[in-house]
């Protein structure tokens, strides 16, 4: 189990603020966030290589705020890989055992990643792909309880990048290891973890399974940045009777651009809507609180799924399966119904 | 008509070749002005063989004695932030901006009998001027900021997260620097360190003012000249420039490709 509680870390002008996060004990988590967010700092702090001005860190129940790297049992993978140059590919797995048993560890975990014939090899001449197999074997060989990986598929291309991750979900089961993630993708997010947390400016913004983030992001960043598609700002006001759970029927508006939605909150806000809950039509769909015209602007085919941007008042984005798109003969300038729910709106 | 890229390389060529007539014609001149019967009189002169094995010991010495005190000094400039770096940086480089009989005259002043340093020194038994520490310390005052910069920049050109990785994986700060920043720093460190000694092995304007006696081989060299003439220190020179290449060439040799 990672915590960390009220962590504060300055690193030159840079400063993690009062960061608290918890990974389960077997968890696989990710922290998300644009450059510059404070992803590494966070991952450092965990391996000992940053020292918190305040708050504290807990590896598996014991505080370990001020502990010595080599002292904690953290493996670090980097994205440029870092394997020592100057020893082979066996040497730098090996690097972290003592003697007793080494050998046969370094082939237990080049056999489970594939680099077995690699051995032998320097590191110099070794694929991107080869490279980080090595460094994800190093790490795990003196088998640490916690594994810290930043951005560790970002420079990987697609094919190797998915077999990597398939061979990182085994190992993470038989080597009962607790991984902590950085990447700046959310989709990483949806595939590997039980857990994420949303990073910008040094803060946690919001923490929660990937699935509740995804449909519940707390704030129009976090929104953005979990691909919401449509994030507009504007003001709802009251316009039905409260109901027992405290909601009511509300309008929100931008402009000249009005949406019924079902709100717990009157006054500035935006208004997040998923691109899938925005229902491309020839004509008005019944039974639903909200249909816009809308006149299409751009059609973008990816495989099965067909993006729609158009202008409804407010660009907005939705998906459709591509067959969809093909039978209603979707194409720019036409001038088409979209529906939206009113519970699919959310306001944050 | 010759294409411009063609141009630039025809350029290219020619001012190359001018420069490397500049370095190496003197040296094949002189050479050739001596002839290999002046190799055979030169180690036959007890004198001259003296003053090549004193220049030998005395530049490595001032090498060893560089590297003890600024190896740390290297790491601490490439690795620590730290106040006043920059101000440390800048003195370490002084010397070479100080006329070398200005430096030794400066290390006269500092070292000499009627200086603190110099009488606690002669005290303890170590003479420095007009004796081989003397040639050591002025050889030491004009090699030091090659071997420090270059290690410096040996140092820094290992990526200290490297370093990091190494912590994860159970090293102690020490065990890190002796597996991965010293293996991958040190071709850098030797090629700086071999410089330092090359510098070292021609340095004359500090040490003729520091020790006359016993003489170094560029002071010997100095006297055969003004005291013989042209003809009278052609063999010393050509003694010292084949040894001086021969060391340098072999320890070159004996280095990984990268820092050839």
């Amino acid at each position: 189990m990672i915590r960390l509680e009220g962590v504060t870390v300055v690193a030159g002008e840079f400063t993690l603020s009062d960061v608290s996060l918890e990974v389960p004990a077997g968890g696989y988590a990710l922290l998300i966030g644009p450059t510059g967010s404070g992803k590494t700092t966070l991952l450092e702090t965990v391996a000992g290589h940053q020292r918190p001005s305040k708050g504290r860190v807990w590896l598996h129940g014991e505080e370990i705020t001020t502990r010595a790297p080599e002292r904690r049992g953290v493996g670090f993978v980097y994205q440029d890989h870092l394997l020592f140059p100057h020893l082979s590919v066996g040497e730098n797995i090996a690097y972290g055992l003592q003697d007793a048993g080494r050998g046969a560890r370094v082939t237990e975990l080049a056999e489970a990643l594939g680099i077995g014939p690699l051995l032998g090899r320097g590191v110099a001449r070794l694929s991107g792909g080869e490279r980080q197999r090595v460094a994800l074997a190093r790490a795990l060989a003196p088998r640490p309880r916690v594994l810290l990986l930043d951005e560790p598929f970002a420079a990987l291309d697609p094919s190797t990048r998915a077999a990597l991750r398939r061979s990182l979900l085994t190992l993470q089961r038989t080597e009962r290891v607790t991984i902590l993630q950085v990447s700046h993708d959310f989709d990483e997010a949806l595939r590997l973890g039980d857990l994420v947390a949303v990073l910008a400016d040094g803060k946690v913004l919001q923490q929660g399974s990937p699935e509740e983030v995804f449909r519940r992001p707390n704030s129009a960043f976090v929104a953005q940045f979990t691909g919401a598609g449509n994030v507009l700002a504007g003001e709802v006001s009251q316009v039905g009777p409260t109901e027992s759970d405290g909601r009511y029927l509300g309008r929100f508006t931008a402009g000249s651009f009005a949406l019924d939605v079902v709100a717990d909150r009157t006054g500035p806000c935006h208004a997040v809507i998923r691109p899938e809950d925005l229902l491309v039509s020839r004509d008005p769909l019944p039974a639903a609180r909200n249909h816009l015209r809308a006149t299409i602007e751009r059609v973008e085919r990816l495989g099965p799924v067909t993006y729609i941007y158009c202008d409804a008042g407010r660009p907005l984005v939705a998906t459709v399966t591509s067959m969809g798109a093909e039978s209603m003969a979707l194409a720019p300038g036409m001038t088409v119904s979209v529906t939206i729910k009113a519970t699919a709106v959310l306001l944050v | 008509m010759p294409t411009r890229p063609t141009l630039v390389r025809l350029a290219l060529a020619a001012t190359s070749a001018l420069l490397m007539l500049f370095i190496v014609g003197p040296l094949v001149r002189l050479v050739l002005e001596a002839g290999p019967m002046s190799l055979a009189t030169a180690f036959a002169d007890g004198e001259v063989r003296a003053s090549i094995v004193l220049t030998l010991v005395c530049a490595t010495a001032a090498t060893i004695f560089g590297a003890l005190l600024g190896l740390p000094l290297a790491w601490a400039l490439a690795r620590r932030d730290f106040p006043g770096r920059r101000l440390v940086q800048g003195l370490v480089d002084l010397p070479v901006v100080v006329p070398h009989p200005v430096a030794g005259i400066a290390l006269l002043l500092f070292l000499g009998r009627r200086s603190a340093i110099g009488g606690a020194l002669a005290d303890l038994g170590l003479e420095v001027v007009n004796h081989a520490p003397g040639i050591v310390a002025a050889m030491a005052f004009v090699s030091i900021p090659i071997l420090v910069s270059g290690a410096r920049e040996a140092f820094a050109s290992v990526d200290p997260r490297l370093e990091r990785v190494a912590r994860s994986l159970g090293d102690t700060p020490a065990a890190a620097f002796r597996r991965v920043t010293l293996p991958l720093a040190g071709r850098g460190i030797i090629a700086a360190a071999l410089l330092a000694w090359a510098r070292a092995v021609s340095e004359f304007g500090a040490v003729v003012v520091l020790t006359y006696n016993p003489k170094a081989a560029s002071v010997l060299i100095f006297d055969r000249f003004t005291t013989d003439g042209l003809t009278g220190a052609l063999p010393a020179a050509l003694a010292l420039l084949l040894v001086a290449l021969a060391v340098f060439l072999v320890v070159r040799l004996l280095q990984p490709r990268q820092i050839r």
